[in-house]
């Protein structure tokens, strides 16, 4: 790449020569200039720093746990995850997994994921970029395109790392995002990551998001620069993993073309059991 | 040797720009710290930035802070050879400015582009938004989008590049090609197969026969593929919770707990740990998942120059003698957070220079060995082992199971308190699910034959390849006058490359030559410190380091890379032996 960008400077003599200088002149500029230190705190000797850190007494890392405690003092489920599960020998109805289709021990899924393993390998030993993306993941990510008719899917290897990291990939400092009041604890991690401005508005009502869309859209005619270069987003659940609930969709859609708000909607509960054909809320 | 930090100007200045350009997190790091109430900033160094502000002595930054350590005795039994110190050897002052240079020239040709694709004087390949969403704020900041257009897809075929196979000391490619210049790429369906210097598979257990996967492979008859269910709501499996006790008695501490993924071990647990009053003292080079869990945990956060005891010291005692600049209240903990080898750098972390600072000032280590559990020490102990520390000084242990182990997740070992602690109240444990049981299986057979409990001497002999190929794969490397960072035992090899423009010409020409390499630049590192990565595996043969190290000598000789060690005359005469 350098030897193509030095061709083009030996093509274009008086051109390559302008540059070079300037570049010349500007990085060297850069290179003398310093930048002053400035101190200005009370200064303490060495002797009163070490009796100030002779006092001082550091918390415990951590507080103790009561032992009793039932995540502690767990019980194992024996076997699979089906309809029934066995604890310690007796038989009980599954009413704790989010296994909504039913999947678990399903024959056809299991045998694909043995080959697999003897195809590949357990791990990926790599991130996405160096050598970790494995031709699977790129059917997979084409399939889920095309389940959802968008361009292109993404996917990360751990659920709850997801929302907390799409969000904050977007949504830098100085933008806004309007969060519902009952989204779920990934989400708000994301929100902290991202640092934007967040306005939380009341779970699943509308009216309250419309007033802040409003409050915003008066802000952005006070200041139409800034508002220029603040992007919006909602972001919402399909189906809430806090309390159950739907959200209203259409309604938002309203609002992300009335008010140019892009919308962020965590289907992780509502993905495969919503709608004819279990594409969600969509 | 500790890390010089480069003293010219630019490099502060550069890297300011960019950082007020970028959201990365590697760089967005230091944003808050200032914008927070600007604690003291003095003599404190940014993560990713090798500029430190004082006018500190030369001296200081030349003292040698690892204790015990001799240089080379080549030739020993691996066993009883003495620790291998950290080298940071610097180009001139004059070569760093060629490579700004470069990046001088590279942004202004991106921005020349930009201005050419705006006036559609050239073909713009640029992904637009739906004709809807036209009017909406754009998605991408200026620069950022830049930068990604003009240069990174420009040599985008050099990463992410796909496998469709395991990734052990061989892999397929899928071939791939592009008409756009890196936008799109195109997949004729065929594969090659290259040397892998790039995986993160130490100890060759990246493999698709062999007890690991037939015991992960039985486990989904046992257990199935996932739970579908949080930790703590009976979600913990008996797979899960076996692997836990095996990986505390590995690393001989009394309690340990799992996760499934590392990335998250470390960004949701460390905020369990610290909270506002608390301050963070973290190593200049450490990996984004900590810098994450420091931010969440909102506790203050210092940065001490990489691997050095005497900015680290300076740092605890200001912070215990000061207390925290924002309430005037003495801080009521203090975490240091350092990995065991750094994945950029390849050095080691000088453990019992830590663990001594810490006992001396009261504060806790939070260890990350992402890179050297399995990897380092006599058993696969980590770092620990490797300086003959006790694991019971190091408060939190924590390490992945993506590298060695050839399988994905994370832990954090300690304490029974600690961990009781982290079961708790780490959110994960509400509200994320546990490891699925053939992953937890491949971890468990894999961390059994470590540790002999197999019957054969296996994983010995996997230690043992493991040491004397990055040892010699390292000499080789010096020999042949490249400048590599690190310590000789570590099997992270850094080759450094300088030019960001070189990454490109070092992944394609290593790729024609059958070999694929980790080719990595700004923002991951230092502006001026663009890196081919190599990272060694015990399933690599001496047959198939030395094709690499052919090829680097070939690719050396093109470029003028392999003529700016000047310790070259060091290792001329140097007998290196596997
Ligand atoms: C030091 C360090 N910590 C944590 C991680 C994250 O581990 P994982 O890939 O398992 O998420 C990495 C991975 O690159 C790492 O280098």
């Amino acid at each position: 790449m350098f030897a193509t960008l030095l061709g083009i400077f030996g093509e274009a003599s008086t051109l390559h020569y302008a540059l070079e200088t300037f570049l010349i002149a500007a990085v060297t500029f850069l290179y003398f200039r310093r930048r002053e230190v400035k101190d200005s705190r009370v200064k303490l000797t060495e002797k009163q720093k070490d009796e100030l850190i002779a006092e001082w007494k550091p918390e415990p890392l951590v507080p103790d746990t009561p032992q009793d405690h039932p995540v502690l003092n767990p019980r194992f489920i024996d076997g699979k995850m089906t309809k029934y599960v066995k604890i310690e020998g007796k038989e009980y109805l599954n009413m704790v997994t989010s296994n909504f289709l039913g999947f678990v021990g399903e024959q056809r899924i299991e045998d694909v994921a043995k080959k697999t393993i003897f195809k590949y390998g357990v791990g990926s030993c790599g991130p996405r970029g160096f050598y970790g993306t494995v031709d699977v993941h790129l059917d997979l990510e084409k399939e889920l395109a095309q389940f959802f008719g968008c361009e292109e899917a993404v996917l990360y290897s751990y659920g709850f790392a997801t929302i907390a990291s799409a969000i904050p990939a977007y949504a830098k400092r100085g933008d806004v995002i309007f969060v519902d009041k009952g989204v779920n604890f990934a989400i708000q991690k994301g929100l902290q990551a991202s640092r934007a401005r967040v306005e939380w508005f009341e779970h699943n009502d509308m009216e309250d998001l419309e007033r802040l869309l409003e409050l915003q859209a008066e802000k952005d005619k006070r200041d139409s620069v800034k508002a220029g270069k603040t992007r919006r987003f909602m972001v919402v659940e399909g189906i809430y993993a806090n309390s159950g609930e739907i959200c209203p969709l259409q309604k938002l859609m309203e609002f992300k073309w009335q008010h140019k708000v892009r919308i962020f909607i965590d289907e992780s509960y509502s993905f495969g059991v919503l709608g004819k054909t279990g594409r969600g809320k969509l | 040797m500790s890390r010089r930090v480069n003293p010219i100007c630019i490099d502060d200045f550069m890297n300011r720009q960019l950082t007020e350009r970028t959201d990365i997190l590697e760089c967005a790091w230091h944003k808050r710290q200032q914008e927070d109430g600007g604690h003291s900033e003095d003599e404190e160094t940014k993560h990713r930035d090798g500029h430190a502000r004082g006018d500190l002595e030369e001296e200081e930054y030349l003292a040698p802070p690892a204790p015990r350590v001799k240089t080379f005795s080549i030739g020993d039994d691996w066993k009883t050879r003495e620790r291998s110190p950290n080298e940071f050897e610097h180009i001139s002052r004059w070569r760093a400015l060629t490579v700004y240079l470069s990046w001088v020239t590279l942004i202004m040709f991106a921005y020349v582009r930009e201005f050419l694709r705006n006036w559609g004087l050239e073909t713009s390949h640029i992904k637009i938004e739906l004709g809807k969403q036209k009017h909406f704020v754009p998605l991408f900041n200026d620069f950022e989008a830049v930068y990604q257009r003009n240069c990174y897809v420009r040599v985008r075929d050099v990463f992410e590049r796909p496998i469709g196979s395991t990734p052990g000391a061989k892999v397929s490619l899928l071939d791939r090609y592009t008409e756009d210049g890196g936008w799109t790429f195109k997949f004729p369906g065929t594969q090659t197969e290259v040397i892998n210097v790039g995986s993160y598979n130490y100890l060759g257990f990246a493999q698709n026969k062999g007890p690991c996967a037939d015991a992960a492979s039985t486990k989904i008859n046992d257990e199935g593929l996932a739970t579908c269910s949080t930790v703590h709501e009976n979600g913990r499996s008996i797979s899960q919770a076996r692997l836990e006790a095996l990986v505390a008695k590995f690393l001989g501490v009394n309690d340990a707990i799992c996760f499934s993924m590392g990335f998250a071990t470390n960004s949701m647990n460390a905020p369990c740990l610290v909270d506002k009053h608390s301050l963070i003292i973290s190593d200049q080079y450490n990996h984004a998942s900590l810098i994450l869990g420091c931010r969440l945990s909102g506790a203050s956060t210092k940065v001490f120059k990489h691997n050095d005891m005497k900015s680290l010291e300076k740092i605890l005692r200001d912070a215990i003698a000061y207390g925290n600049p924002k309430t005037y209240r003495p801080y009521k903990k203090i975490l240091i957070i350092v990995e065991g080898i750094y994945s950029m750098e390849g050095s080691i972390s000088n453990l019992p220079g830590i663990i001594e600072l810490k006992k001396k000032y009261g504060a806790y280590l939070y260890l990350d060995e992402a890179h050297s559990i399995g990897a380092m020490g006599r058993s696969g102990r980590g770092v620990v082992e490797y300086w003959g520390c006790d694991p019971n000084d190091v408060d939190i242990l924590m390490g992945t199971f993506t590298k060695s182990f050839g399988s994905a997740g994370g832990y954090i070992a300690g304490s029974k308190k600690v961990i009781d602690h982290l079961r708790v109240a780490s959110p994960t444990g509400y509200y994320s699910s546990p490891m699925s049981p053939p992953i937890a299986e491949q971890i468990y057979k894999s961390m059994s034959i470590i540790m002999g409990f197999d019957g054969t001497n296996d994983g010995e002999a996997r230690i043992e390849r493991l040491a004397r190929n990055s040892r010699y794969f390292r000499l080789r490397l010096k020999q042949l006058g490249y400048i590599v960072y690190g310590s000789n035992d570590s099997p992270v090899v850094p080759v450094l490359i300088y030019y960001p423009t070189m990454c490109g010409f070092y992944g394609r020409q290593m790729l024609a030559r059958g070999i694929g390499v980790v080719v990595v630049s700004f923002p991951a590192t230092d502006m001026t410190e663009a890196r081919v990565r190599f990272c060694v595996s015990a399933a690599h043969t001496k047959e198939q380091l030395d094709t690499v190290l052919n090829a680097m000598k070939e690719v050396g000789r093109e470029t003028w890379c392999s003529s700016f060690s000047s310790h070259k005359q060091l290792y001329e005469k140097m007998k290196i032996e596997w």
